[in-house]
């Protein structure tokens, strides 16, 4: 192959890796909403936690 | 002034002084308390198109307003290290998002999956509701304190709360006031 080629691939390739990089930098951004432990250290309205009895 | 919202909106606003205008941070996560239906406080980005996680978190209290377009705070000193925060937020559980939870019926029925959560801001930062995606695919709201339990994966409501879902956020607002009445809550 000659060195034009060579180079073109180079740029491919690095053209590839920063978009990822940037996709995966901006995912690792992105924010949720959470649901955080109740103060009386059990989740949820009632206090009960998913598949604990009814009462 | 009052306004409802939803997390999505909150998520990626700029935190912004109001005593200089500095833009210090970027919301990355919205914390909230399903038992007592209020807003916990916020995690942070850096700013910047590639900044990484802010290692400080914002407390509700530390909150000054919840704007559409930006979330003010006094100075930079609202924003406080892990340590110093209510203790519920200083390490957020990472498996409570409740973005694309189910949304159970007690007697197992799917009411959707939860696509939002309905914060009015101006206030304390009440949570007034979820968004949903229904099972046929339109939008949905359910009026909060609604759910039984929350866990990574689902929300467990009670039966009544079928009833209760309505097809906007104007209708949730109604939807609030008598699912509580139902529920013999203030």
């Amino acid at each position: 192959m000659s060195v034009v080629a060579w180079l073109i691939v180079a740029v491919v390739v690095i053209v590839v890796a920063l978009v990822a990089f940037v996709v995966i930098r901006r995912r690792s951004r992105r924010g949720g909403v959470i649901a955080t432990p109740s103060r009386k250290g059990t989740p949820g309205a009632t206090g009960r936690t998913t598949g604990d009895p009814k009462p | 002034m009052t306004l409802l919202m939803t997390a999505s909106e909150i998520n990626g606003l700029p935190v912004v002084t109001v005593h200089g205008g500095e833009d210090v941070a970027e919301v990355r996560d919205v914390l909230y308390d399903p038992a007592a239906g209020r807003l916990v406080g916020l995690t942070l980005n850096k700013r910047g198109f590639l900044a990484g996680r802010c290692r400080e978190v914002l407390p509700a209290e530390s909150i000054h307003a919840i704007g559409r377009d930006a979330v003010m705070v006094v100075d930079d000193s609202a924003m406080v290290e892990p340590d110093a925060a209510p203790q519920e937020m200083a390490h957020p559980p990472a498996n409570r998002n409740v973005l694309g939870n189910d949304v159970l019926t007690e007697s197992g029925v799917s009411l959707g999956t939860v696509r939002d959560l309905v914060v009015v801001v101006g206030g304390a930062g009440e949570v007034v509701g979820y968004r949903i995606d229904k099972a046929d695919g339109r939008p949905g709201y359910i009026p909060l304190p609604a759910q039984l339990a929350v866990s990574g994966s689902a929300l467990v409501v009670p039966e009544v709360t079928e009833s209760f879902v309505t097809d906007d956020l104007v209708g949730l607002g109604a939807a609030v006031d008598s699912f509580r009445a139902r529920l013999g809550l203030p």
